[in-house]
């Protein structure tokens, strides 16, 4: 109050609520105690803003991300369908019942390729199949949510839904057998070449979504099931199987 | 402290205004250009990946 009487240089002209007017020896624990409240205050910002960064900024970004990578893949297939070609990304993930559009899909689950809004294969701790190969368990991971969260809607898959994958030369079709909406982060007995834990016994064509459960945190695993039922080979206009249409 | 910082800014109360907005938006910046990428992986929002080691081990899983 005593700046605005004197109309000096620092003279607080605004008519809103005066901030906290400093009186000469005010009590040190008066001090200590609005810092304090400061101090969380904007700690809760700053917790609001991570919130705000997970959910959307990284979305922004991988999404923005994954279209680049995408239509580099797509340019490179644009001569038509020919031969299998995986450089840049092995073909894109189509699952019609998570709404998400065409998922890129690249080598490796490490954080760096996943927060480009893409899939990946494992290649760790168990190697995945790919889908061109005889048998095995093409195992795939997404983001749930933040960087893209292309599996975020994989609580949406029931037993019957289409999984298809496309690569440059073939159409892949999968059906979903088996979801498990909850395990442990350890168990990598869902990814095995033979994933006994979705009821199979024999060797056979597999592909195996993995993703984080609850939304919002990383405590259990989502994982979704599904075998193989045909394949289609690409015609020049890549005319999408009916499961897509 | 917010009122200190706000009584060492030069100028009148719009110029203090002004130079508040920048000050906001460049500690913004800095969280989401530098210290939210840094701390997200060491936070358990992330982690897609079956892992039979241990959680975030061998840097191949977050």
């Amino acid at each position: 109050m005593a700046a605005r009487t004197e109309h000096d240089e620092r003279a607080d002209t605004s008519t809103a609520p005066p901030p906290a007017p400093r009186r000469r020896g005010r009590h040190p624990v008066a001090t200590a105690v609005s810092v304090f409240g400061e101090l969380l205050i904007t700690a809760g910002l700053v917790l609001a803003l991570f919130v705000a960064y997970s959910l959307w900024w990284t979305n922004v970004l991988a999404d923005r991300e994954a279209d680049r990578q995408g239509d580099t893949v797509r340019s490179r297939w644009a001569d038509g369908p020919g031969a299998l070609d995986t450089k840049d990304g092995i073909g894109f993930l189509h699952v019609p019942a998570m709404k998400n559009g065409e998922v890129l899909v690249k080598k490796g689950t490490d954080p760096e390729t996943l927060n480009n809004g893409i899939a990946g294969y494992y290649t760790d701790p168990v190697e995945s199949a790919l889908p061109w190969d005889d048998e095995g368990n093409f195992t795939l991971a997404a983001h749930r949510d933040g960087h893209g969260a292309k599996f975020h809607n994989i609580h949406q898959l029931k037993n019957g839904d289409p999984v298809v994958f496309e690569t440059k030369d073939t159409w892949y079709v999968y059906k979903v057998y088996k979801t498990l909406p909850e395990t442990s982060k350890f168990n990598v007995d869902v990814i095995q070449p033979v994933p006994e834990e979705s009821g199979v016994k024999e060797p056979g064509r597999y592909i195996t979504l993995t993703t984080c459960t609850p939304v919002y945190t990383s405590k259990y695993r989502y994982i979704v099931w599904g075998e193989l039922e045909r394949t289609e080979k690409v015609d020049k206009d890549r005319t999408k199987p009916v499961e897509l249409r | 402290m917010y009122g200190w910082i706000w009584r060492h800014l030069p100028g009148n109360a719009w110029v203090r205004g002004v130079i508040s907005l920048v000050l906001v938006l460049a500690v913004v910046y800095a969280l989401f250009q530098y210290v939210f990428p840094w701390a997200e992986p060491l936070l358990p929002f992330g982690d897609v990946t079956v892992d039979g080691e241990s959680a975030g081990g061998a840097g191949a899983d977050q």
